[in-house]
């Protein structure tokens, strides 16, 4: 439990206290980073999006309301302007180097057999996620790891929920098809 | 590191595939930002915290861009003159300080024209309330206005335009325009503040328009019913 919550914190950001989004920025900043590095597949360019993140969050501050979660407001700027860099960058012919983390980051404690066998499966999850279009994989995304309801999915996603709800399902078989091109087969875990 | 705390939707398919690949996705590599990442955000939000003073100043005082420093600097040296002019015993002094408070209203009224054509619907809205005070005097301030109240893309800028355009219902001119504008109006917002104001403010010719829109169902029901309501008991 926080003892001041997001939404007090960015009120007090917007009323000239800026040195509020400095906790917010503690809060937040590995969750945006990681969403921004999900798209982009870039860890320096992720941490400059990310760091802009917050920036336009010090602007906008006054603009938000209370009728959504402060998470969910500051996941639809981070979605904004990574999809905005995204646009920029195939429009300018922009290549951004893609590094692959699975590699450094897997996480296993099964057996090596188990293992290798998982650490092959996550990298042909990571491969399909990659392969999505950036809409795509934002909604499972958030939805897989920042968000626990529809409905504050829908405010991140600027949508209601019923629609963040489609959204996540057509998003799952796009994923689930790509899975199966790539392998050659559906996943078996 | 990554960092493994997650939340999620709750995600139910009847395909086994999606549910599998829903379930695999956590093991997803999430790594941690870099250090230098939070020293290059507290660096810029300290470069940001230490705007001009100018800037800041300006912001507080909700005069932002290089037209309020203008219009300050313009009423500082009216205000200068005009303590001059208090000492004076010229025998001129009473026509002086007239002409200085007709160049305060003109600045004034050049800021109100200035605010009702903002890009920022918030100044825009500012605008329109200062404008409701002069409204009655000024054929400009009125256009300004008259545009706000049919073009505007807020609501809430066109009604309060509406709304401030409300005391000129007499004027022909402005009569015409606002129930051209009920004509056409779509929005129940905009219905609603123009049908209020016909009823508060218009002429019987205003409001026997006003009753042949209701009656044709060109307004929303709601209206309809409230239209109906309030002129049921009145003979126009």
């Amino acid at each position: 439990m926080q003892a001041v919550s997001d939404e007090q914190l960015i009120e007090w950001v917007a009323g000239g206290d800026a040195s509020c989004l400095g906790t917010l920025f503690e809060r937040h900043n590995r969750g945006v980073y990681q969403y921004c590095r999900q798209l982009t597949r870039n860890s320096a360019q992720a941490e400059d999006l990310a760091q802009e993140v917050f920036l336009k969050i010090l602007r906008k501050a006054g603009s938000f309301r209370r009728e959504g979660t402060f998470k969910a407001w500051m996941f639809n700027i981070a979605r904004n302007v990574t999809l905005d860099y995204l646009r920029k960058a195939k429009r300018q012919g922009v290549t951004v180097p893609v590094e692959d983390a699975v590699g450094q980051q897997l996480v296993d404690h099964r057996s090596a057999e188990q293992a290798a066998a998982g650490k092959q499966n996550m990298s042909l999850v990571a491969r399909a996620m990659a392969n999505l279009p950036a809409a795509v994989q934002d909604v499972i995304w958030l939805g897989r790891f920042e968000f626990d309801t529809y409905e504050e999915l829908g405010q991140a996603l600027g949508c209601k929920a019923g629609t963040a709800r489609v959204r996540m399902h057509r998003a799952m078989q796009q994923l689930n098809a790509e899975f199966a091109t790539i392998n050659g087969a559906p996943i078996d875990v | 590191m990554s960092d493994r705390k997650t939340f999620n939707v709750d995600f139910d398919s009847d395909d086994t595939g999606e549910q599998k690949l829903w379930a695999a996705l956590e093991e997803l590599p999430r790594e941690a930002p870099s250090a230098n990442m939070r020293r290059s955000f507290y660096r810029e939000l300290d470069r940001v915290n230490s705007a001009s003073w100018a800037e800041r100043l300006g912001g507080w005082m909700g005069i932002n861009g290089n037209a309020g420093w203008v219009t300050v600097a313009a009423c500082v040296l009216i205000g200068i003159g005009m303590g001059q002019s208090f000492d004076m015993t010229d025998p001129e002094e009473p026509m002086r300080l007239e002409v200085l408070e007709q160049n305060v209203a003109l600045l004034n009224r050049e800021l109100i024209l200035d605010r009702l054509e903002d890009a920022t619907a918030g100044r825009r809205l500012r605008g329109v309330i200062d404008a409701s005070n002069v409204v009655q005097d000024d054929a400009e301030i009125t256009r300004a206005l008259l545009v706000r109240a049919t073009e505007d893309s807020v609501y809430s800028v066109r009604s309060a335009a509406i709304d401030a355009l409300g005391p000129r219902m007499s004027s022909a001119a402005v009569g015409n325009e606002l129930m051209i504008l009920l004509e056409n109006a779509e929005s129940p917002l905009v219905q609603l503040a123009l049908v209020d104001l016909v009823l508060r403010n218009g002429n019987d010719a205003q409001l026997q328009q006003l009753l042949q829109l209701s009656d044709k169902g060109r307004l929303h029901p709601d209206l309809t019913k409230h239209v109906n309501n309030y002129l049921g008991s009145e003979s126009i």
